[in-house]
């Protein structure tokens, strides 16, 4: 019992920087114009600068070299799911990432299934790194706003829609 | 699981039940009113003695003085600081102590605390990835508790003692002491005591903390940072009386001002950086380093006092030697350390001119790791940071302001922080940094040297209320960081936070530090952001900078609470703020305002040669129905096109012809008209303006103003600034009514053009409505413009480079 205390002591007490980092924001977006569900990743470039330097070996540079821009988002890609909620895997399709401002995006979606009423999701990106990282996630175009907070050992979440319009 | 669940509810019930309570006075059982305007009356404390209703210290105002004075040994090889430290305790309160209560902190890492004991935890292992497998972080997880376990941790306190060396009965209760006194202390007396303590420094990468040791394999050696490091008083305010909560982690610290005496004894090859002025440079500086002091004084760049070779050169061996470096502070809360032989030190003094301190020292402290970066920028940011700040408050009243690297990201404490960000050493022993690194170095010792400002200074509660110090701050470093640079992003932006304002799972800034949920945008972002958009677009710089500073000054030197802040803010402004309080700091409101409609009205002239032949425009401007259409595309004639000998007066005269029956009517209508009725009207018929109703809807919650850009037919566009007063009556929906000038025709109006109130959404924004692309697809357009773009007729020229050359070009 106090061994597990003990351990995960980490997840509360983690340095509590004056400086705020560690938090990624997502917006799922069901984009009625495209008919797609757009994943819209945004995270901090200087997380992702430490994020690299754990992940790859050698002098990675998110900033400006295309190559470790592209092996990060891969690596988001990884650690990002999508599923209705019977359980049935949403294959995510890669559509890109770029550097704006402070922030590092990377971009997926996938076709709207048909009448869905929710989605699961799973969401560890740099989860595995640092414990301290908290990536929310914000639905929209369906309704009212749902969001989904993936801290501590969250792995997979839903967000029902409410029936506005049956289908 | 289950307990999880329970502990969650707990903290949901008391937020449910008090946001019904506060729903009350501004939500009736009767109607649907909401009145988001109501003055803040039940929301503040009732003015009184100490604290005025202006947001003033009152009349009575008091706070206890502490003074300290201690001697501290560091055991380099055990890692371990030993201490003995007299108190001297002023009573300035009305009341009498029979005890008084000291925070232990470093008692939060026992294994028995309240901190350790309640880290929840309801699952197997971190959950990187959605398929469930080993992760990285474990071994950090154990390191941690392998630490914990082979080390004691936590306080070791003796010899309690009164000035008479009477033993004190103590008690300790998890992060807290109690200390009870042989006398009373009576209303404007002291009392003098002492103790002895000890504690073992935890390695701060393995434990997480704000201070500890760092230990650099390459050379053996250490960086110490010492902070909450010997038993500190425990604030007695008139608002709360002892701030006895244990320290959880997250709640930083309250603490009273006082006069610190404080002999620090390490290795003497290390050098020290202290809260405070070097009493004995003499005697642990050599007659170089203070000459180097005393150039540094009026350079224009940072002078090295201790140079990268002299620090490498004290890395290579340790002594068994040690000097007793003397420091001293007047009026501050607080007081850290840093100790190692791995520092270099640079210097430059900053004229700030005044009476108080016209001469700060700025400093820096870092080991080679820190390399150019801190060369360049931390004592420049250093300066920097003094410059801005002092013009939002006051002068900066500390003889030095440093810099310190070391593991801790960033932290702040009296005259010291510490900062985290360093170069890489790269294969060829050059040491290189990114372009973010450098960005989070310069705004790091902003941030951190902003908090000696607030809440060093400007004393907040910060286990009460994380916004007060870090809200502030945040609004803060964001001007002095735009000031550096306003090309990096330094992030208090509203449309920074307008992702976590829509979520779902938030509480109102205007909760205790250890209940936020999510303490970075809760305390840091939304609260910072709250205070551009006051600054920016409600109140307007000159305003609030007045009142701003009106209440730094007010403060300096004092605590603050919430409530003196909100009123020195709207007092000394002039504006009722209560709403912008109201709607940021104690709701969950977020920021959306719709247009929905624009239409336009024309005034009747009355004069029926006008109207009518307006009316007989509008009946012919009318669409031709589809029966008239086809029927002419068929050619079929009409009866009476086949028939033109049959006609008669209605043939001549449409029904929108004026007879003088209309014309008696309205010379009628005009000489009924009062003197000024016609002048009235006579005036707005010749101006002929155009009147539009704009229609708005209130769907975020939060009331705000309302930022208009209206577009006309000629190309032209002109601003707007409606107050967020004209909600006051229907939170939900108004209308209003503009009006322009002839010819100066209305095409389109967008709400906030320039994102500057964090509406969250801007597709309802404008009207006539307009497409606003995801940022996929904007994404996926400029990516397929940017491929069209490409030069290849001079690409294909480029040479194949070799695996190990650096494209220059690439990189850029």
């Amino acid at each position: 019992m106090r061994f597990a205390a003990i351990i995960f002591a980490l997840l509360l007490s983690a340095p509590t920087m004056a400086h705020q980092l560690k938090a990624s924001v997502t917006t799922v977006l069901f984009n009625k114009r495209t008919n797609n569900i757009e994943l819209m990743h945004r995270f901090y470039l200087h997380d992702t600068e430490h994020a690299v330097e754990h992940l790859f070996d050698g002098n990675a540079d998110i900033l400006s070299n295309k190559e470790d821009q592209k092996r990060f988002a891969d690596y988001v890609e990884s650690h990002i799911a999508l599923q209705t909620l019977g359980g049935k895997p949403l294959e995510l399709k890669d559509v890109g990432a770029q550097v704006d401002g402070k922030f590092f995006w990377v971009y997926q979606e996938v076709t709207i299934p048909e009448g869905i009423h929710g989605i699961r999701m799973s969401n560890g990106a740099l989860r595995d790194l640092w414990p301290a990282q908290v990536n929310m996630v914000n639905i929209e175009g369906k309704g009212k706003v749902k969001t989904l907070t993936f801290s501590q050992d969250d792995t997979w979440l839903e967000a029902r829609f409410e029936s506005v319009n049956p289908e | 699981m289950k307990k999880a669940v329970l502990k969650l509810s707990a903290l949901i019930l008391p937020l449910a039940v008090s946001s019904a309570v506060m729903a009350s006075s501004v939500e009736q059982t009767k109607g649907s009113f909401v009145d988001k305007f109501r003055q803040l009356d039940e929301a503040l404390p009732t003015p009184n003695v100490y604290r005025s209703a202006a947001g003033e210290p009152a009349e009575n105002y008091w706070q206890q003085q502490v003074n300290y004075d201690i001697d501290v040994k560091l055991d380099e090889k055990k890692r371990r600081l030993t201490a003995s430290q007299t108190i001297e305790y002023k009573n300035n309160s009305p009341h009498t102590l029979k005890y008084l209560w000291l925070q232990l902190d470093q008692n939060i890492f026992k294994s028995d605390s309240i901190a350790e004991m309640t880290s929840t935890f309801n699952g197997k292992t971190l959950q990187g990835d959605p398929q469930p497998k080993s992760t990285k972080l474990s071994l950090g997880q154990l390191r941690r508790q392998q630490f914990m376990a082979d080390n004691e941790l936590g306080y070791q306190i003796a010899n309690v003692k009164d000035e008479d060396g009477k033993e004190l009965k103590v008690t300790v209760v998890d992060t807290l002491m109690r200390i009870d006194l042989n006398e009373p202390l009576k209303p404007g007396k002291d009392v003098e005591f002492s103790m002895d303590f000890a504690f073992n420094i935890v390695e701060e990468d393995a434990v997480g903390a704000r201070s500890g040791y760092e230990h650099f394999e390459e050379d053996g050696n250490d960086i110490f940072l010492l902070a909450q490091w010997f038993p500190r008083l425990a604030a007695y305010t008139d608002y709360e009386a002892w701030t006895n909560k244990a320290f959880l982690g997250s709640g930083e610290f309250t603490l009273e001002f006082g006069d610190y005496d404080v002999e620090i004894t390490v290795p003497a090859d290390h050098i020290v950086s202290a809260t405070g002025q070097l009493d004995n440079p003499s005697s642990v500086l050599t007659s170089t380093q203070r000459k180097r002091l005393e150039q540094a004084e009026d350079a224009k760049r940072p002078v090295f006092i201790v140079t990268e070779e002299e620090a490498l050169e004290n890395e290579k061996e340790g002594t068994n030697k040690t000097k007793t470096w003397h420091f001293k502070a007047e009026n501050v809360r607080d007081f850290a350390w840093a100790s190692s032989r791995k520092f270099m030190w640079d210097a430059k003094g900053y004229h700030q001119g005044g009476k108080d301190q016209p001469l700060v020292m700025a400093m820096s402290f870092y080991p080679k790791e820190g390399g150019d970066l801190w060369k360049k920028y931390s004592t420049e940011s250093v300066v920097h940071t003094m410059e801005v700040y002092s013009r939002f408050s006051f002068d900066y009243p500390y003889p030095v302001a440093q810099s310190v690297n070391g593991p801790v990201g960033g932290m702040e404490y009296p005259m010291i922080t510490f900062n985290g960000p360093r170069t890489d050493l790269q294969e060829d022993g050059t040491r290189t940094y990114s372009q973010a690194e450098k960005r989070f170095l310069i705004g790091v010792v902003i941030h951190e040297i902003g908090h000696i400002y607030f809440p060093m200074i400007v004393n907040s509660d910060e286990r009460q209320w994380t916004w007060m110090d870090e809200g502030l701050n945040s609004f803060l470093d964001g001007v002095a960081g735009r000031e550096w640079d306003h090309t990096i992003p330094w992030g208090v932006e509203p449309r920074d936070i307008v992702e976590y304002m829509k979520s779902e799972n938030q509480v109102p800034v205007m909760t205790q530090s250890d209940s936020v949920l999510r303490l970075g945008p809760n305390a840091y972002t939304k609260p910072a952001a709250a205070l551009n958009i006051l600054r920016e677009v409600i109140l307007g710089r000159e305003l609030f900078d007045f009142a701003f500073k009106e209440y730094a000054q007010r403060w300096k030197y004092k605590r603050p609470t919430p409530a003196d802040f909100f009123r020195t803010m709207e007092e000394a402004s002039g504006v009722d703020l209560d709403w912008f309080w109201r709607g940021w700091f104690y709701t969950t409101d977020h920021v959306d305002i719709s247009l929905d409609k624009v239409y336009q009205l024309r005034l009747d002239t009355k004069n029926p040669d006008i109207d009518f032949n307006r009316l007989r425009d509008i009946e012919a401007d009318k669409p031709m129905p589809l029966f008239v259409k086809r029927n002419k595309e068929e050619g079929k004639k009409l009866w009476v096109e086949e028939n033109p000998d049959v006609t008669d007066f209605y043939d001549e005269n449409d029904r929108f012809t004026v007879t003088n029956k209309e014309r008696n009517a309205y010379n009628k209508f005009l000489k009924g008209l009062e003197p000024w009725e016609r002048k009235t009207f006579e005036r707005a018929i010749k101006e002929d303006k155009n009147y539009y109703v704009l229609e708005f809807s209130n769907l975020g919650g939060l009331v705000m103003p309302i930022l208009l850009e209206l577009t006309y037919e000629d190309g032209t566009k002109e601003e707007q600034y409606i107050p967020a007063e004209i909600w006051r009556r229907n939170h939900k929906h108004v209308q209003k009514l503009i009006v322009t000038e002839k010819g100066k025709n209305l095409v389109s109006v967008t709400v906030d053009p320039r994102w500057e109130t964090a509406d969250v959404d801007v597709e309802n924004n404008n009207y006539p409505r307009r497409i606003i692309p995801s940022r996929i697809e904007v994404y996926k357009r400029e990516k397929s413009k940017a491929k069209v773009s490409r030069d290849i007729m001079q690409d294909i020229k480029t040479e194949l480079k070799k695996d190990d050359e650096k494209d220059a070009k690439e990189q850029q």
